[in-house]
């Protein structure tokens, strides 16, 4: 009886498609959650680059405070849990999950809900922040594109929150 | 159209005619026009009733600072707004105005006997009156005052509109598009800047737009603006509020004006609140004219002269065909004479200053103006429009009869501060300006324009009361129009001690409400000041509050209505629960399925099916919003042994430990089992609503109090998706689905923790029971939650298996006597007011809260303990909350000694039970106490929390 | 909304990304048993709560997650400053 594992994803495969951005669901990946004192030990441990600012984003490695990152690789790959050594890695691959957002209007629609300046933020770079009370991992790849990763129970009422503001914009010229 | 318009003056388009109905009357207008101008064009001068005395009222001003002329709009569908000033109301074809507070209609309005009751009104009236008796302020002064009383009715259908709401950022926010803003805004164009212009007008201008001069150099700056891509304009948008580093909130209207704005579903938002986050802000919120005070100065056709100038040279509009103006300042006299230029008739300039600048007087001379110098008007005659004023000479005291059909007041100018008040800038008097101005700034921010005072209207004298040869206190001269306080009533409130400008304010409600002071600050201060006799800097002012001008609370919501009212955190498993009709209940943030009923059952049935099919077969429940922590590190054992108060050293790898957590005042804070992953990892939970909570407090400690541990933690709440499968027949139910576990009550013993996977996905399988019952918990990555859960359940349908809810989950636990934290217990329940000493670790040297187990409070008598209760009528279910008290029959006020904290109908006990906080709780069992209910009186006897399964036979199935 | 900066991410942040947590400086005893219950008392309940400047601690919980001190007016509800948590009182 035992299938292949079914996934359920909260949020519909198709994306949401507007004048000036889509949203859509990302591919699930493989992510960890990576904790040291010491960079560079971790860096042996889990044969990863590291940047050391935070915000800085490195290949699929984002530094998010003094001792945390974030790396994110092709779902099904695997990496050694550090046991018994000063780091912590910790799979949440399943924590969360990454909605994409493209297109000249993506940084205002990000802008409905969240208090950072998303039209001048760097690229690339990542950072925790909120959207509307929510808290997320807001990442700018390039000027029209960004992610939003998110935690898995909130990301429908986000889905709806992203959809509605965008829906929103089609009525509100820039 | 004729009446009062203007041919070849005004910005209407007189080529688009706007049909719309006040008061159920048909009336036509110009796009461009404002409700107030359109039906100015119709000679109409009664616009309302007033808030207090029923007075006619008209327009006082042309623009936001209007206090008489709210009006309400129908948007269809019994949805209308409120209160909103006829002179920012844009007409559209189709437009359903109505006036307020008058019945049965704003000609013949009953209340406005309130007038002639005046005398009984005075300031501190509702103070004053209706102390007592008590009884009759529910029944009869309140729905009184209510009725006749109050600003326009609140709606009562839904809101079917939608809002929108955006964070801002910007270099540079001007506020204010008069030629001060616009001056501001065209010297950042084109800057690397980021400049947002915003007015609360449908056009950009102020003041220019009333300047036919300044026609021209409008339209070039306005066009140069829009051209300059580092410059947003947002018209049609207030800035109501200015908060803390540079925060400001503004609110754009967007569908209102517009005759069609497209069936609900396709439309845009009504409204967008912008939250703006500015480096520099520039206030250029201009100066609004300030009233005179005299007898009759809210007769309808007495206004600002500013206003008369704004309807005359933006809108076409003349207030009347022969004005007469009462100037305390030379703006007055150049309104007049520009005015008089236009082809307005100006009968007279009536000024109580004893000296006006020669050019002013020879101008207006040249114009066929009777120049009145050192007089004053005593009193306006007319109810619903003026018919004439009577004017006094200062010298001889005697009044004579001025024909005209409309009185334009002068009294000088007031910055509007309101904005540069809420940044906590400071102000300081002028007696040049004679007014406030702006001084110190608090924020980044600097006004310019008239705001800060640069206005080129001339010079005036500071006015309280204008000489009269009547009795003061037999006339009526109005200072706050909205809120209908009159000089009577300042020198009313000084008199009887008020000495502060707050306490004024509060006892005469001069500057409250939507109004905020905007035309009667000023004159209040002078009133106040020349009442007390001391000069107006010493009396200070009252501080201006947000919002600028009402906003409605859709636009403050923004997108926070309907599924956006707030997150709600959905399992990965609710989407089969929903499809089973489950009903859910909020906890934390999360909805959680409450139970599952089946066709005809109510909660009491399902739950009673649901614990049944737990105790008798097995259950399935959905528990993956608990908590979860991942703590992972050499130090881990040496962290959790700090926080919970049993020991964790000894705990072996794959071994589970209820774990107890106290803040340091020694109360119970969340609990949970965890389990130990490996030497260095361990699988914590937390309870639900304590998830952030109890990872906030490990961090604070980790972080601030023992940096020096090597241990991190990160939260997993949402990694797993976790189903409780709870009952005898769940070894059974999974034993086919696992694989790499060794299931068997030897290998895998109670509170065990295993490895492996379950319908080919990797799980960690807890052996834990909340139940009492063979329980496993089965943890797998949460995008697989439902998957598992459904062949679970295919599974379990030869052995019966069910799924329950919270309800259920709940009154197991309850059988079981295992606490709720947050249920049974408040945050002043200490280990061992909850029975639960047993988790306290006696030879540990510290945890978290052991030091405060030693206070004396908490070692004393009489501290309330977690008892179990059966009431002496076994259907009896108990009320959660339900005071205690030992002796019924004591009088009241009954001494309580505690109260109900759970309490189910057990349906496994055939009898309902209940667990209790109660004064000396475990010394009293076998006790009777009572629980007084209205009307009767409940008994019931004091036990133990174990309810079932004593001997905890049933944990291995 | 009051902008704060994060001594972590050295970055002015709006305020929706902190959570108070309370005065700073106030350490817990290193042996919580050999205090008196006086002196428990006052570390258990004991605060400043001055007009004025203010030591208290914030946490940039949705940020880089870190617990730091701060000085702030508690009149004019004005930053001073902002320092890592364990630097000494500034």
């Amino acid at each position: 009886m035992a299938d292949t594992p079914v996934r359920s994803m909260p949020v519909p495969a198709e994306p949401a498609v507007f004048s000036g951005v889509t949203i859509a669901l990302a591919a699930p990946c493989a992510r960890w959650s990576l904790r040291a004192r010491d960079a560079a030990l971790l860096e042996k441990v889990t044969g990863l680059k590291l940047p050391r600012k935070i915000g800085e984003v490195v290949g699929e490695t984002v530094c998010l405070g003094p001792d945390e990152w974030l790396t994110r690789a092709p779902a099904g790959a695997t990496l050694p849990d550090g046991a018994g050594e000063k780091v912590a890695v910790v799979d949440i691959a399943e924590r969360a999950l990454t909605l994409t957002l493209s297109g000249p209007a993506a940084a205002r629609v990000i802008a409905a809900g969240c208090p950072r300046d998303v039209e001048r933020l760097p690229f690339p770079y990542a950072s925790r922040t909120v959207f509307e009370g929510v808290e997320v991992l807001l990442q700018r790849d390039a000027e029209d594109a960004f992610t939003i990763e998110v935690w898995r129970s909130f990301a429908p009422w986000l889905w709806t929150a992203l959809t509605q503001a965008a829906a929103d914009m089609e009525h509100l010229p820039a | 159209m004729s009446g009062y318009r203007i041919d070849g003056l005004g910005r209407v388009d007189r080529s688009r005619r706007v049909n719309f109905t006040f008061d159920g009357q048909a009336y036509a207008g110009f796009a461009g026009d404002s409700l107030a101008s359109a039906l100015l064009a119709h000679g109409v001068t009664l616009f309302g009733r007033s808030f207090k005395y029923h007075r006619p009222r008209g327009l006082l001003g042309a623009g936001a600072e209007e206090p008489n002329a709210l009006v309400t709009v129908e948007r269809g569908g019994g949805v209308f707004t409120p209160n909103l000033r006829a002179t920012a109301v844009e007409i559209h074809e189709g437009l359903v105005a109505r006036s307020q507070n008058r019945w049965p209609s704003l000609k013949t309005d009953f209340g406005s006997i309130n007038d002639r009751l005046g005398r009984f009104f005075p300031a501190g009236f509702y103070n004053k009156t209706f102390m007592w008796p008590r009884s009759f302020w529910e029944k009869l002064y309140e729905p009184a005052i209510r009725r006749m009383a109050g600003l326009g009715d609140a709606p009562t259908v839904a809101d079917p509109d939608h809002y929108a709401a955006t964070y801002a950022h910007c270099e540079l926010l001007i506020i204010g598009a008069g030629p001060a803003g616009i001056d501001a805004a065209l010297e950042a164009a084109g800057t690397k800047q980021r400049v947002i212009l915003i007015d609360e007008n449908a056009e950009m201008g102020g003041g220019a737009l009333a300047d036919p001069a300044l026609a021209a150099w409008l339209e070039r700056s306005l066009k140069a603006l829009a051209e300059a891509p580092n410059v947003t304009l947002l018209k049609r948008t207030t800035a109501f509020g200015y908060y803390h580093d540079n925060f400001i909130g503004a609110v754009e209207r967007l569908t209102d004006h517009l005759a069609n704005p497209g069936p609900q579903s396709l439309r845009a938002p009504r409204e967008q609140l912008w939250r703006i986050r500015a480096g520099e802000v520039v206030l250029a919120t201009g100066a609004i004219e300030r009233p005179l005070v005299f007898a009759g100065n809210d007769v309808p056709g007495v206004m600002l002269a500013s206003a008369a100038r704004t309807f005359l040279f933006r809108d076409g509009v003349a207030v009347g065909r022969n004005v007469a103006v009462m100037a305390a300042h030379d703006s007055g006299w150049k309104d007049a004479c520009a005015m008089a230029r236009a082809g307005m008739g100006v009968a007279a300039i009536i000024d109580c200053r004893s000296e006006v600048d020669p050019a002013l007087v020879q101008e207006a001379e040249s114009l066929g103006i009777d120049c009145l110098i050192h007089w004053s008007v005593v009193g306006v005659n007319g109810r619903h429009g003026v018919k004439s004023v009577q004017v006094l000479h200062h010298d001889d005291f005697l009044d004579r009869r001025l024909p005209c059909d409309a009185l334009l007041m002068a009294g000088g100018w007031t910055p509007s501060v309101h904005l540069w008040s809420h940044s906590l800038g400071s102000l300081a008097w002028s007696d040049d300006w004679g007014a406030y101005l702006p001084d110190k700034p608090n924020e980044k921010v600097r006004c310019v324009g008239a705001c800060a005072g640069k206005w080129s209207f001339g010079s005036g004298m500071n006015v309280g009361h204008l000489e009269t040869n009547r009795n003061p206190a037999a006339i009526k001269a109005f200072v706050d129009f909205q809120n209908d306080v009159t000089a009577k009533d300042i020198s009313l409130a000084v008199r009887e001690g008020m000495k502060s400008v707050e306490h004024i304010k509060r006892y005469t409600t001069n500057g409250m409400a939507t109004d905020q002071g905007k035309t009667s600050n000023l004159n209040a201060l002078q009133l106040a000041s020349a009442a007390m006799g001391k000069p107006v800097p010493e009396i200070g002012l009252t501080t201006f509050r947000p919002p600028y001008t009402p906003q409605t609370f859709g636009a403050l919501a923004g997108h926070a209505q309907g599924p956006l009212f707030q997150p709600t955190r959905k399992s990965p498993i609710d989407s089969w629960a929903e499809a089973q009709g489950a009903v859910y209940e909020p906890v934390a943030q999360w909805r959680r399925a409450r139970y599952f009923p089946k066709p005809g059952e109510d909660m009491h049935k399902a739950v009673a099916r649901e614990c049944l099919a737990v105790r008798e077969r097995v259950g399935i429940f959905d528990a993956s919003t608990l908590g979860k922590i991942e703590v992972i590190g050499p130090d881990a054992a040496e962290f959790l042994n700090r926080m919970y108060t049993n020991p964790w050293k000894a705990l072996e790898p794959g071994r589970c430990r209820y774990g107890l957590l106290l803040g340091e005042d020694g109360f119970i804070r969340d609990d949970g089992v965890s389990a130990r992953m490996a030497p260095d990892r361990f699988h914590l939970t937390t309870t639900t609503g304590g998830a952030a909570r109890v990872l906030n407090m490990m961090e604070d400690y980790l972080q601030t109090e023992w940096p020096d541990l090597d241990v991190w933690l990160t939260s997993t709440t949402e990694q797993w998706a976790v189903i409780a499968l709870q009952g005898p027949k769940a070894r059974e139910v999974i034993a086919p689905l696992v694989q790499g576990i060794d299931l068997s009550p030897e290998a895998f013993p109670h509170m065990a923790v295993r490895e492996g996977t379950i319908c080919g996905v990797p799980t960690r399988l807890f052996r834990v029971s909340f139940t009492g019952e063979l329980g496993f918990e089965i943890n797998v990555p949460a995008g697989f939650g439902r998957h598992v859960w459904e062949q679970v359940f295919a599974a379990g349908q030869a052995h019966g298996i069910t799924p329950y809810g919270t309800e259920t989950m709940h009154v197991l636990r309850a059988e079981k006597g295992f606490i709720i934290v947050g249920q049974d217990t408040d945050g002043t329940v200490t280990p061992h007011d909850a029975g639960l000493d047993w988790a306290v670790g006696k030879k540990k040297p510290d945890f978290v809260g052991k030091r405060s187990l030693a206070r004396p409070d908490i070692v004393a008598d009489g501290r309330k303990q977690l008892v179990g209760l059966l009431t002496d009528n076994p259907a009896e279910v108990l009320e959660e909350g339900a005071q205690i008290v030992a002796d019924p029959n004591q009088p009241v006020p009954m001494k309580m000694i505690g109260h109900v904290t759970s309490s189910y109908a057990s349906a496994t006990l055939g009898r309902s039970i209940a667990m209790a906080l109660v004064a000396d709780g475990r010394a009293r069992v076998g006790q009777k106490l009572h629980i007084p209910m209205p009307g009767r009186v409940i008994t019931a006897t004091v036990t133990d929390t174990l309810f079932y399964d004593r001997e905890g036979s049933r944990l291995d199935g | 909304m009051i902008l704060i900066h994060c001594p972590y991410c050295d970055e002015q942040r709006p305020g929706l990304e902190f959570a108070y947590a309370g005065e700073a400086h106030i350490a817990r005893p290193a042996d919580p048993s050999a205090l008196s219950d006086e002196e428990w008392e006052r570390f258990l309940f004991i605060r400043a709560n001055p007009r004025g400047r203010h030591h208290e601690r914030w946490r940039h919980i949705h940020g880089c997650a870190r617990f730091f001190n701060a000085v702030r007016d508690t009149v004019s509800d004005k930053f001073e400053l902002t320092y890592k948590a364990g630097e000494p009182r500034k």
